[in-house]
Parts: structure tokens; C-alpha cells; sequence
């Protein structure tokens, strides 16, 4: 990263960190409930866009991060803040879980199968008298935390996990994990030829998604002190999590970022400067991603970058500076494997 | 009469060109064998008759109309028949089903399903048989059978021999001689160079994408070919 | 006795699911293409219904199925013809999902906007609760109805695609898009004609389902669920694996509902679940 990057990145975390002290309460609930559909966002497109698993069913794991923070807030009494990372930490288990059964399935059959997994747990939710039925439940262990500090807090984790998710899918892309992920991405036949773990890659993906969603989940709902299954295993999560990651540019880091942005401009543009009902956002939402599925399938982002130049959040691996001619070539069909991921402008 | 005039035609896979500047002409009643090794452009060549390949450039005509804007479903229309290499035979139809499938353009002439199980008695049959279930060689039969229910003028055969026993390959050769007696001209595409100089009336040799070597069957000499095919 | 009554009305109810998914699983065998708009399709023919019932009141809905269904045709030919034959060919599985994506979130929430999000129904009078004793089973007419015109349905389309030329064109294109060009067959054409079909079918499975029970813009996509559960249970691109598919899943909710009354679509869900994980493929695919 450049010298002028790190600067940039230093001058937002100090801004996020003042939030509270500039923002306003309005918008600083938007920029947490932004942060943490970005968090969502990133997650999906790890597992579509690297991964190859088009999960429709992601919004499974929002509900039980949301859930699972909930039962344990109030059953051990304490602030739902303190007990955060069981919400990861227990949808990744379930993750790990379902996994060995889901993996079974391919392409349209696992996305459908997520889909109906999703279905299950929240009519199982709905069918449970301890966690409140299709009432759902509230927070009452909130009362635990001043209440000055429950938005500034929220602001906080929300950025943060917003920040982790996309610093640790750059992470993760870059390591040995990541590389087999996009070779098993473009082509999981040959992946296992030479030696790449297509399964043991996938199942980090899902494992890793689904602690994210979790998180993002249990924060989005401790912030409004109430959960119901109709809400916290709400198809539409998944829905913005596609839309934003498809429109933004899917298989990049930046795609969500961009698509996340667009998402919520488009919500506030209907709603508060047109005055509209939701539904029309939604319905131009709906009418953006025909147009970039019709002129510029791999979404706005390369569309973007190609305009910008530079290398931005690009996990391609460089060749080794002492390469022959022989070396080049190779190195040109080895990249081309990443393609969709990191492609510098020529 | 010339049949098919092509001028100039240069063909692309993206970046990629696959054909440089290809000058062919058939004649009306002529066989053509067109060889060349893997990669020399023949099939690229035939996908542009057809119409199967759109970025392209030069002019091809067709009895005298242009057809290299025209789209593959036009095409066929005019009496341009390919029988694609690896034959693409429609596996969910029965062989009777494939060959009434050639007969869906309608154009009139002698071609027609019992006249084709005459050429080859053995798809007859088979008739209610999936293709899957036929040897290499009926499979090939199927595929020619199709091409001739559409009463093609100019029939286009993409490497018929591949793979075949020769005795099979002897056999399909041997149809030929009665499509042509129905009028049709034919154009060949092959490895095997003895057998296509053998059935042909000229010769084109292709090499990268460009035509190395031009003229009649009879009397090309082994070594002229050999320096055209290899390009040596 | 109740339990086989219980079965009785699944299999009855089960074929309406499998007309659900039927058109679905024509789009994906033919074109390869997942139709994520199909549930929206479904509940814009049932208020398509609903308003012509108001228009024509002395009409009986059963009637209404045939203009509905035409219009359905058009509908989907259009769709195909202006949106989808555009993104068909690319390699990119996920340009027809998100395109169809776009065009279920844009229908669902216009028709919120035109007719509102209360629930409603297809008021069949008499019919919707007649019912008759078969073998001493308390059996309704309408479950019989629908099975009946499920099964009519499923034959005819049946016949059309292994018995007519129309149908040999669009095996033929299934099987390769390119060579059916050779035989002066556009493959665009056929694919619109397969998309209308497609949801004629399914608006007649959204018109009986909106008699039987209420639906709002939102039952989209729980009608989506369905016929994607039948799709893949059937094994993709089957036509009576759908049936069957469908059938059971009907059998699997009533007989869940019978013992566990606030289950919803519970166990049709685990059914499916469980049958998938078996036979990853469907109960009549391949086994790979």
C-alpha cells in the first residue's frame, strides 16, 4: 500500500473513531446499518465470487448470530456486548455442521438447498416458545449498558467489523487458501488435478461467511433491542447481500463497496428526497440490476477501475522480479486464472 | 458456374486471428478436399460459411448473394449443409428424429428420409434408436444423412474420418459419389491427405490460417504437399 | 382412516405443486436458465384472475384459466424475447440469475404499489368447500379438480414435446443451441415460445392455488421455494419427476400439518432436505 494510502486509511479510522462525537444520531444509525450490510456483502461475495458457492440461504446465519447473542445476553445476564463472539463463533459451528451434508449439492441444488436450510431453522424459530415464536423476542439485558453509549457502541463494532471483514477477506485471498479458492472458482476439476483441497477450501469459505453474516447479524439486532424470525431470517438480507455484490462488481473487494454505496444511495434518494414508499426503491434497486446484467455484466466497479488505473485492492500475486521470457508466459496463463479478481488495466 | 466465392477472409477469437486472408472457390458439381494439420483454420474456415463465426472480415458469396453478414439460421436456408466435426448429433432425438430435423428448412429435391436410408440401409434399422446407442460410423452416417434432408447444393463434411475404422471410412467415402450424382458439390476437410486428394477434384492446403497451396488433385506432388502441410 | 384421507388430499394438493414447478423445470431443461421471476409470474396471473373476476363477475373462475393462461403466454414470450434471450447465451451463470432477480424485486413491488399488500383470494363459490365420498373418504371436489386438470396438463405437455415437430425443435435446441441453427432453427424463437409455455402453465397452478388459499405480492416467493423444491426433488429438466416431486411434497405438509398444526411447510421442507442429501441429483436423476 502506498504512503498516501496508509495516510487516507489512518484519517478514516480517526474519523470513525470521533464518530460519535461529530456525527449525529441519524446518521451515525445509517452508517452502522451501512457498515454492517457491507460486512454481509463482503461475505457473500467470498463465497459466490471466490468460492463458487451461490448461497441463497445466507440469511440463516444474520438470524442466528442474532438469536444465539440474544438467548446468551439473557441467560447469563449480562450485556449483550460482553458475549458478542458466541454469535460467530456459534454460526460458524453451525456452518462447519450443515456443510458436511450442503456439500453434497451442487451449484443451483446448494443454493436452493441453503435456501430451504434457511426456511427450516426459522420455522423451527418460529415453532420455539423459548425464543418468543413468531413473536420474537426483545433485550432486556440492554438495560445493562448506559444508554448514551448503545449507539456510539454499535457505531464502533459496526465499522469494525466492516473494516475486518474486508481486511480479512484480503487476507484470506492472499494466502495459500485464497489461491486454491480462485483456482477451484474458475475451474474445481482441474483445481483438484494439481492438488488443490477443493473441499477443504470451500468449507473455510463457508465456515468463514457465516461467522461473518453471524456478526454482522447479532450487532444489527442488538442495536434495535428486538428479534423475530420474520425479521432476522428475512430472505431480503441475502437479497441486498446478491444485489450489492452483483451491481458493485462480483469476485472483487471493491464490488461491495460499491454496490453497498449504491444501494443505500438509492434507498435514501426514493425515500427521503422523493418522499416515495419503499417499495419503489426496491424497484429501482430491481431495475439497476437488469441494467448492469444487460450492459455491464461484471458489474460498476471494473467498469470504474478501468477509468481510475492502479492496482486499489488487487489480490493478484506479482511474478518474481528475475523472471526469463520462458517465466513470463507462464505467468500470463497462470494469472489469467484470476481474471475476474484482480485484472490491472494493460 | 462458381458456387461459393470467398475473398479475403480473415477470422478472430477475440484478439486472436484465426484465418488470414482465405481466397476459395467451389465450383458447381466440384469436390474440394481442404487439409491442412490441427489448427490450420479448417473448421474456423467451414463456422464462417455457415454463419457460426461473426467476427470476420472479407466478403463470401454464395450463388452469387453475399452471405457473410447473414445470420446461421439464413444460411442454411440457401443450400449450405455443414456436417460439424464430432457430428453434434442431437442426443435426446431418435436418428429419425435427427434426420427429419435436416428436413426442417423445407428445401426442395430428391434428398428425402427413405432415399437417405438408402445410402445407408443400416440407419433404417435403427430408426427408433438414440444415438448414443450407434457405432462411431452410423453416428457419422446420422450426421450426413441430416445434412442431405435439407437438399444442401454445397455440402460442408468436417472431418468425417476421425477416429473411423478404414473399412468404415471406405464405406462413407463410397456415398459420396452418389451425393454427388444428385447434384450436390461437396467440400472436404481432412487430415488424412491421401484420402481427401483421393476423392477431390482440387485441393486446398491451409497451414496458420493461410492457404499454402492450391490446385488440382491428380499429380500434386508428395513433397510440394508435405512443405505445404508442415510448412517446412 | 383420517391419516388416509390426509394422504389422500397431499396427492391431490402434491399435483398442483408439481404444475407449479413444471414450467420451471421446462426453462432449466431447455435453456439452462433459473427463472428467479417464476414466483412473481405465478402471483401476477392469480390478481391478473382476481381483477378479471371483477370485471366479469357472472363468470366462474374456472373459466377465467384459459384467458389468464393466454396472457401468461404473452408474458413470458415477452420476457424472454425483450430481457432474457439477451443474457442466454453468455457463459456467466449469474447473469440470468441476477436479470431475472431484478425483474422479481421490480414486479413484486409494483404490484404491492397497484393492488396493495392485503391478502387476497379467488372466490370459486360453492366449489371452494364442495366436497364428495369416495370410498367412504371425505374427499373435496376442488383437491379432485385440480388434480385432474394437473394431470390433463402434464400429458399434454407430455405429447407436445416428444410427439410434435415443435417439441423435436426444442429437444433439439436443449441439446445444442448451435447446431439447430444449421437446420434453419433460431434458437431465440424457441426459447420464447418455451418461457410462455412455461408460465401459461404456471399461471393455471397460480389461479387454482388462489383459490384454495389466500396470496399476497409477497407469496412470490414461497411459490418460488416450492417450485424449485419440486424442480430438484423431480431431478432437473423432468417433467413427471415434478409430479412425483410436487406430490410428495404435498403429501409431506399435510400429513405434517396433521400432527403438528402450526408447522406451516415445515416437513415438506425436511422431506425435501433429507431426499436431497440422499440423492443428490433428484429422486429420478442420475445418480452421479
Amino acid at each position: 500500500m502506498t504512503r498516501t494510502g496508509r495516510m487516507l486509511l489512518g484519517a478514516a479510522g480517526v474519523a470513525a473513531a470521533a464518530g460519535p462525537w461529530w456525527l449525529g444520531d441519524g446518521p451515525m444509525r445509517f452508517l452502522s446499518e451501512l457498515f454492517l450490510m457491507l460486512a454481509m456483502a463482503q461475505m457473500w461475495n467470498l463465497l459466490a465470487g471466490y468460492a463458487g458457492l451461490v448461497s441463497m440461504g445466507q440469511q440463516v446465519f444474520v438470524g442466528l448470530g442474532a438469536y444465539c447473542l440474544f438467548a446468551t445476553s439473557i441467560a447469563l445476564n449480562v450485556a449483550p456486548f460482553w458475549v458478542l463472539p458466541v454469535a460467530p463463533l456459534f454460526c460458524a459451528g453451525v456452518a462447519a455442521v450443515v456443510a458436511l451434508f450442503l456439500f453434497r449439492l451442487r451449484e443451483a441444488y446448494f443454493a436452493i438447498g441453503t435456501w430451504v436450510f434457511s426456511e427450516v431453522v426459522s420455522l423451527l424459530v418460529s415453532k420455539s416458545e423459548r425464543l418468543g415464536g413468531e413473536r420474537g423476542m426483545g433485550l432486556p439485558t440492554a438495560k445493562l449498558i448506559d444508554p448514551r453509549w448503545l449507539e456510539p457502541l454499535t457505531f464502533w463494532l459496526s465499522a469494525a467489523i466492516a473494516a475486518g471483514a474486508i481486511a480479512g477477506t484480503y487476507a484470506l485471498l492472499r494466502s495459500r487458501v485464497g489461491l486454491g479458492l480462485m483456482t477451484v472458482r474458475d475451474n474445481d476439476l482441474a483445481a483438484a488435478s494439481i492438488g488443490v483441497d477443493v473441499w477443504r477450501c470451500r468449507f473455510v469459505a463457508f465456515v468463514l461467511a457465516a461467522a461473518g453474516c453471524g456478526l454482522a447479524g447479532a450487532v444489527s439486532f442488538a442495536a434495535t433491542l428486538y428479534a423475530a424470525p420474520s425479521l432476522a431470517f428475512d430472505p431480503n438480507w441475502v437479497v441486498v447481500m446478491m444485489f450489492a455484490v452483483l451491481i458493485g462488481g462480483i469476485g472483487t473487494l471493491e464490488g461491495p463497496i460499491v454496490g453497498v454505496v449504491i444501494y443505500f444511495a438509492l434507498r435514501e434518494l426514493v425515500t427521503v428526497v422523493f418522499n416515495l414508499s419503499a417499495g419503489w426503491y426496491l424497484v429501482g434497486l430491481g431495475l439497476a440490476a437488469i441494467g448492469v446484467m444487460l450492459f455491464e455484466p461484471a458489474g460498476l466497479w471494473p467498469l470504474v477501475r478501468k477509468r481510475l488505473g492502479g492496482d486499489w485492492l488487487s489480490v493478484q500475486r506479482q511474478p518474481p522480479p528475475a523472471d526469463t521470457a520462458a517465466g513470463a508466459t507462464g505467468d500470463r496463463t497462470a494469472t489469467a486464472a484470476y481474471d475476474r479478481t484482480g485484472v490491472r488495466s494493460p | 458456374m462458381t458456387l461459393l466465392e470467398v475473398d479475403a477472409l480473415d477470422a478472430f477469437y477475440g484478439d486472436f486471428q484465426a484465418l488470414f486472408g482465405l481466397t476459395i472457390t467451389v465450383d458447381a458439381g466440384e469436390t474440394v478436399a481442404l487439409i491442412g494439420a490441427n489448427g490450420a483454420g479448417k473448421t474456423t474456415f467451414l463456422k464462417c460459411l455457415v454463419g457460426l463465426i461473426e467476427s470476420k472480415r472479407g466478403a463470401i458469396r454464395f450463388a452469387g448473394e453475399p452471405i457473410d453478414r447473414e445470420p446461421a439460421e439464413r444460411i442454411s436456408r440457401l443450400g449450405l449443409s455443414l456436417v460439424p466435426e464430432g457430428r453434434l448429433l442431437f442426443a435426446s432425438l431418435t436418428v429419425e428424429e435427427n434426420l427429419t430435423m435436416g428436413a426442417l428448412n423445407r428445401r426442395p429435391g430428391s434428398w428425402t428420409l427413405p432415399r437417405v436410408y438408402d445410402l445407408f440401409p443400416v440407419l433404417s434399422e435403427r430408426r427408433r434408436q438414440m444415438p448414443n446407442a450407434l457405432s462411431g460410423g452410423q453416428q457419422h452416417m446420422v450426421a450426413i444423412g441430416r445434412a442431405l434432408m435439407s437438399n444442401p447444393r454445397l455440402l460442408l463434411c468436417d472431418e468425417i474420418s476421425l477416429g473411423l475404422a478404414p473399412l468404415v471410412i471406405d464405406q462413407i467415402y463410397a456415398s459420396f459419389a452418389r451425393i454427388r450424382a444428385e447434384g450436390a458439390s461437396i467440400v472436404l476437410v481432412e487430415q488424412d491427405v491421401k484420402r481427401a486428394a483421393g476423392a477431390a477434384d482440387r485441393v486446398y492446403c491451409l497451414l496458420k490460417g493461410r492457404v499454402t497451396l492450391q490446385g488440382p488433385a491428380r499429380g500434386l506432388a508428395l513433397d510440394t504437399l508435405s512443405r505445404a502441410y508442415f510448412g517446412a | 382412516m383420517i391419516w388416509i384421507e390426509t394422504i389422500v388430499n397431499g396427492v391431490l394438493y402434491g399435483g398442483l405443486y408439481g404444475l407449479l414447478g413444471v414450467g420451471l423445470a421446462l426453462i432449466v431443461g431447455v435453456m439452462r436458465v433459473v427463472n428467479l421471476s417464476h414466483g412473481e409470474f405465478i402471483v401476477l396471473s392469480a390478481f391478473i384472475g382476481v381483477s378479471l373476476a371483477h370485471v366479469l363477475p357472472g363468470v366462474h373462475p374456472l373459466v377465467l384459466l384459459a384467458p389468464v393462461a393466454v396472457i401468461a403466454f404473452a408474458l413470458g414470450f415477452g420476457l424472454q424475447a425483450v430481457l432474457v434471450n439477451r443474457v442466454v447465451t453468455r457463459p456467466d451463470p449469474f447473469a440470468s440469475i441476477l436479470l431475472t432477480f431484478g425483474v422479481a424485486v421490480v414486479m413484486r413491488n409494483l404490484m404491492v404499489e397497484i393492488f396493495g399488500a392485503d391478502p387476497r383470494n379467488l372466490p370459486a363459490g360453492r366449489l371452494a368447500h364442495a366436497s364428495t365420498t369416495i370410498a367412504g373418504l371425505q374427499v373435496g371436489v376442488l383437491p379432485i379438480l385440480i388434480l385432474v386438470v394437473s394431470i390433463a396438463l402434464f400429458t399434454l405437455l407430455q405429447l407436445l414435446i416428444m410427439r410434435t415437430r415443435f417439441g423435436r425443435i426444442v429437444r433439439a435446441t436443449a441439446d445444442n443451441r448451435d447446431v439447430v441453427r444449421l437446420m434453419g432453427v433460431n434458437p431465440g424463437r424457441v426459447y420464447n415460445v418455451v418461457m410462455g409455455l412455461a408460465l401459461a402453465l404456471a399461471s393455471v397452478a397460480g389461479m387454482l392455488l388462489a383459490i384454495r388459499s389466500s396470496f399476497t405480492p409477497y407469496s412470490g416467493v414461497e411459490r418460488l421455494l416450492v417450485s424449485f423444491e419440486v424442480v430438484v426433488l423431480g431431478g432437473l429438466g423432468t417433467f413427471w419427476g415434478a409430479m412425483i416431486g410436487g406430490i410428495a411434497l404435498g403429501v409431506a405438509e399435510l400429513v405434517g400439518l396433521r400432527f403438528d398444526p402450526n408447522s406451516g411447510p415445515l416437513y415438506a421442507h425436511l422431506l425435501f432436505l433429507v431426499v436431497v442429501l440422499m440423492r443428490p441429483n433428484g429422486l429420478f436423476g442420475a445418480r452421479s
